[in-house]
């Protein structure tokens, strides 16, 4: 250390206390990193839903509000199906696979099932009310029918085979209007108690249904399949009993620990891959253990910097964000890289002076990339500002790291020369120039977006599916849980709003009158609504006044008829039927999720559909809120792909725009070589979008990001090049960072989830060909400029 | 939930009644397999569903008459109806009352539907809607080929035989369905001749069959009533 101050003491001002306050400074700033490092991975609260990545749609802050509350409801529940021909099979199997699963070491809980005591209750809840419930199709058939087709009804009820399903006596219920209602309630699923236990029987198989909580502290994802074993082991025990049993299990959690499993596995791929990789590079290159390590060290502060800053930003950091960071390794790995190239290049100049060179186009490097990192967060999405600023923060974290203390513990012997170097280094003076570089590009790239523009090859796609990333045979199981139970869709729904619990309900009413028709021909199999168990006050009273003139007339005429002397029931209600009343009662718990209450003035809730005959019947289920006040169709995947397709369009634009400031900002610096450094980046973006266009790749979103990505690194190759004349070193710099770089995002575009993949493949294409491109831009300083 | 399953009892009678049907086309499932896991009881239940089912007629088709004698809580006089039946193996059962007052009761396995009697349709049940629906029948099903395992699924069975006559008396296993339905009786020979159905509420119907005759098919009037969707 001391060599290092005596020399450079003797050519400039010596490592000043500027140098070292900022070393100090810089380590004091990461021993608060490694504190938050420390409880961020032992808390390990990571997100894993998709959607949360996605923006909340501008118009409709609602929407998401809601989306929100109904996902949260289910984040915790997982049902299991076992099904054998024979129900005592079921039994047994189910028996044995419960054992197991509550004695394993993954805690699950058992959910709520509807007991004989809570039908009980439930019908004594009901029972003040029971004149004033009405299902939609009894309320028209009451008031269509003549008084003497209703006593008819009452009498063949009497005089049929059988005997009658009645909840009271004849005379409260003559034509068995209350077990209707009740039967249309219980169609809210298709799973029926049985045994004590919730019995489903379709495709000629006898299911049970066993539902089961996580509880909070099991949510955790360590990236292990726990509960998939936990439920596997259980699954085992079961099968033991019963050989051929089949399952089926659904359940937002499962979806969660895959999608954990998944990213665990790319981040370790992209991360120590690329890790790999530039170790490799630095050791080729650089022949020396130091260079290595402290490379590997700029890297680690880059990252845990960048996840420390993230994660105090956001609370929560998206298991995505954390597979986008890992190819960071392959990006902030450039700065440590040109340090060393220079100090290989240049063995004599001592470190800080030598820093105090490289700074500025450091500086510039850092600024277009994190210009074009931070222009992806302008998309809004919440997903992407988390990778940008990941990104953004990580590189600066490592560029300060080599700023600050590669010069010291450099300790003053730079890295030894290598052939490999030499050659990479010596490799530019035999690449070619390209003479009308400008006219040429211009030409090429008009030609080329013309024949793009006039074939209209370019597939684009706005598909919501690039954001699944679901696990295809758990996505399989759930639509079969979801189509077997009759459950309703997530995706699709209409949302009520009102500006008191009276007007939500009479507006639920107005819709579900509505839907009516749409049941009957077929579009949708049924609909759940909070007024289906709680009418509106308005529809309770006239309810009540139609049932109990019905009930008057048909005695009157069962009297005449049988000489009998029933007097009508009569039941007062002691007030309406409220949803605050209701909300609270166990009867409530399969529609309580549908009621949002109040907020801000507004009252809102949900009418869910089930068995929606695929999207052919999607325009009649969107026909049927027009015109109804505060009623609005949700389309999820729809509303989806439309935000989808309006950031690639805003963000195409804003990409053009990016050329410019880009071309601009270059312009300062370089002056009038500045296109040198922008074309081979510009020339680079349109050839991606040819080739993808060839190979019929969709063209989507996230492709007009990376091309962002593309801009902001692989200008810098152009910097690089132009501010240091073609110099050897500078050219090392450059190779080995882009194949760093590219090998991160190339190991991105393993990924499983469609966006990471198509951002990683894009840039997979993009930055080679800026690599090559770059050098055909150089200024044409040499003697070959004389001769040529 | 249970109202609806309630309400289905109507197929569940409906079926009691006619118990030959399907009885040839039914293998006896699992019988070897099932004897080795079922208690003595129940072994017993299957010797007798076993004897019930050697004892009834295997025509395809079978007519009657029928009298029903029902008990309704808060009726001063037992309601007493009479019509005929016509049961027809894998189409179901139709009951059409004729006096006091004439209506239709048809019951399949993917339906139940009640007519006025000028034709108009006043009541209809899809299984697709209510699967408890199917599996009523299938239990029904289950009595005449004497299908141990289906039938002891929902109730306890105890009965007697004595020559070619012989008695079983139902009680639901399923504490909701306890709740409501005490028992079910049934006698007969080679066709069911009475059955008695008694609610918990004090409810109670008892229904005797006349003049039944088995046949090879439906007659087209007959047929034309399973026909009706």
């Amino acid at each position: 250390m001391s060599t290092v101050l005596g020399q450079s003491g003797k050519e400039t001002a010596p490592p000043s206390r500027w140098w070292r306050t900022l070393a100090l400074l810089w380590l004091a700033v990461l021993m608060a990193v490694a504190v938050h490092q420390w409880h961020f991975w032992r808390q390990g609260r990571l997100g894993t839903d998709v959607m949360a990545l996605l923006p909340q749609d501008e118009r409709a802050p609602d929407v998401a509000q809601v989306t929100g509350q109904l996902s949260e409801q289910f984040a915790r529940q997982l049902v299991v199906m076992l099904g054998a021909e024979d129900w005592n099979q079921t039994r047994v199997a189910a028996q044995a696979f419960h054992r197991h699963v509550l004695a394993g070491e993954f805690p699950l809980r058992e959910a709520e099932m509807a007991s004989t005591a809570a039908m009980h209750s439930a019908l004594e809840f009901y029972r003040p009310w029971q004149q004033a419930l009405l299902t939609h199709a009894q309320r028209e058939n009451l008031m269509r029918s003549s008084d003497e087709q209703l006593v008819q009804r009452a009498l063949q009820g009497l005089y049929q085979p059988g005997i009658q399903a009645r909840l009271g006596d004849w005379a409260s219920d003559p034509l068995e209007l209350w077990p209707q209602w009740w039967s249309e309630r219980a169609a809210q699923s298709r799973a029926r108690p049985r045994d004590g236990a919730l019995w489903l029987q379709a495709d000629g198989m006898q299911w049970q249904v066993l539902t089961y909580e996580l509880p909070d502290s099991a949510f955790r994802l360590s990236g292990e399949p726990r509960l998939q074993t936990a439920l596997h082991g259980a699954l085992e025990q079961a099968r033991q009993r019963v050989p051929h049993l089949r399952w089926l299990v659904a359940g937002v959690p499962l979806h969660a620990e895959a999608a954990a499993v998944r990213a665990h596995k790319e981040i370790n791929t992209i991360g120590w891959g690329s890790l790999a990789g530039v170790l490799l590079l630095a050791w080729g290159a650089f022949r020396s253990m130091r260079p290595v390590l402290l490379v590997v060290l700029s890297l680690l502060v880059g990252c845990s910097v960048a996840l420390s800053v993230a994660a105090w930003c956001f609370g929560q950091l998206h298991m995505l964000t954390l597979v986008f960071g890992a190819s960071l390794v392959g990006v902030a790995v450039d700065y440590g890289m040109h340090y060393f190239a220079a100090r290989q290049g240049s063995p004599h100049v001592p470190p800080h002076q030598l820093m105090r060179t490289l700074m500025p186009v450091l500086g510039m490097a850092l600024t277009t990339s994190s210009l074009a990192y931070f222009s992806l967060g302008m998309a809004a999405f919440p997903g992407l500002r988390q990778m940008a600023l990941l990104s953004v923060v990580g590189l600066a974290a490592a560029m300060m790291t080599v700023m600050c203390w590669f010069p010291w513990l450099d300790a003053g012997r730079g890295p030894q020369q290598s052939r490999l170097a030499e050659r990479i280094g010596r490799s530019l003076d035999f690449w070619p120039r390209w003479r009308h570089a400008g006219k040429g590009t211009v030409a090429v790239c008009a030609l080329l977006a013309l024949a793009l523009w006039g074939s209209g090859a370019v597939r684009v796609q706005d598909d919501v599916r690039l954001l699944q990333n679901a696990d295809a045979q758990l996505l399989a199981q759930q639509l079969q849980v979801a189509r077997l139970m009759g459950l309703p869709s997530p995706a699709q729904f209409y949302l009520v709003r009102g500006a008191s619990e009276e007007e939500v309900l009479q507006r639920e009413e107005r819709l579900t009158d509505r839907l009516q028709p749409l049941i009957a021909q077929g579009h949708i199999s049924g609909y759940s609504a909070v007024s289906d168990w709680v009418p509106s006050a308005q529809r309770q009273t006239q309810q009540l006044a139609l049932v109990q003139r019905v009930q008057e007339t048909v005695l009157a005429g069962v009297n005449a008829h049988l000489d009998e002397s029933l007097a009508p029931v009569v039941s007062r209600p002691p007030q309406v039927l409220t949803v605050g009343e209701w909300i609270h009662q166990p009867v409530a718990a399969v529609a309580r999720a549908l009621w949002l209450g109040e907020s801000q003035g507004v009252f809102r809730s949900v009418v869910t559909l089930r068995g929606i005959d695929g999207t052919q019947a999607l325009p009649a289920l969107e026909k049927a809120a027009q015109g109804l006040d505060g009623v609005a169709w949700v389309d999820k995947p729809a509303e989806i792909s439309s935000l989808l397709r309006r950031y690639r369009v805003s963000m195409t634009g804003l990409l053009v725009l990016g050329h410019a400031l880009v071309l601009l900002a270059l312009c300062g610096r370089f002056g009038r070589e500045a296109w040198r450094a922008w074309m081979p980046a510009a020339l680079a973006s349109v050839l991606v979008v040819v080739i993808m266009a060839l190979c019929n790749m969709p063209w989507q979103l996230f492709n007009v990001l990376a091309l962002m990505l593309l801009l902001g690194v692989g200008v810098d190759y152009g910097i690089f090049l132009l501010a240091y004349k073609g110099e050897p070193h500078a050219w090392l710099a450059v190779v080995m960072g882009a194949v760093s770089t590219w090998l991160s995002f190339g190991l991105l575009g393993l990924s499983e989830t469609p966006a990471l993949k198509a951002f990683g493949s894009t840039l997979m294409l993009g930055l080679p060909m800026v690599l090559i491109l770059a050098p055909l831009y150089r200024v044409q300083t040499t003697g070959k400029l004389q001769v040529n | 939930m249970t109202p609806r399953l309630m309400r289905l009892m109507h197929s569940l009678l409906a079926f009691i009644l006619g118990l030959s049907i399907g009885a040839q086309a039914l293998p006896v499932r699992g019988e070897q397999q099932a004897a080795a896991q079922l208690p003595a009881s129940s072994q017993q239940a299957r010797g007798l569903l076993q004897a019930v089912h050697a004892r009834l007629d295997k025509a395809p088709v079978v007519k009657g008459k029928f009298e029903q004698l029902k008990t309704v809580q808060g009726f001063k006089r037992p309601l007493r109806s009479t019509g005929v039946f016509v049961v027809a193996r894998s189409k179901g059962i139709a009951w059409q009352v004729q006096q006091p007052f004439a209506s239709t009761l048809i019951v399949t396995p993917d339906s139940l539907q009640s007519r006025d009697a000028d034709g108009a349709l006043s009541t209809q049940m899809n299984a697709s809607d209510e699967p408890a629906l199917r599996t009523v029948n299938a239990m029904l099903f289950a009595v005449m080929s004497a299908d141990v395992e289906q039938l002891q699924a929902m109730f306890e069975v105890s009965g007697q035989i004595q020559g070619q006559e012989w008695a079983l008396h139902l009680t639901p296993k399923d504490a909701l369905l306890a709740g409501w339905l005490g028992s079910i009786d049934v006698q007969g020979q080679a066709f069911v001749r009475r059955v008695v159905l008694q609610e918990v509420r004090g409810d109670r119907s008892e229904i005797r069959l006349l003049d039944a005759a088995g046949s090879a098919e439906l007659s087209p009037a007959d047929a034309a009533l399973f026909a009706v969707k």
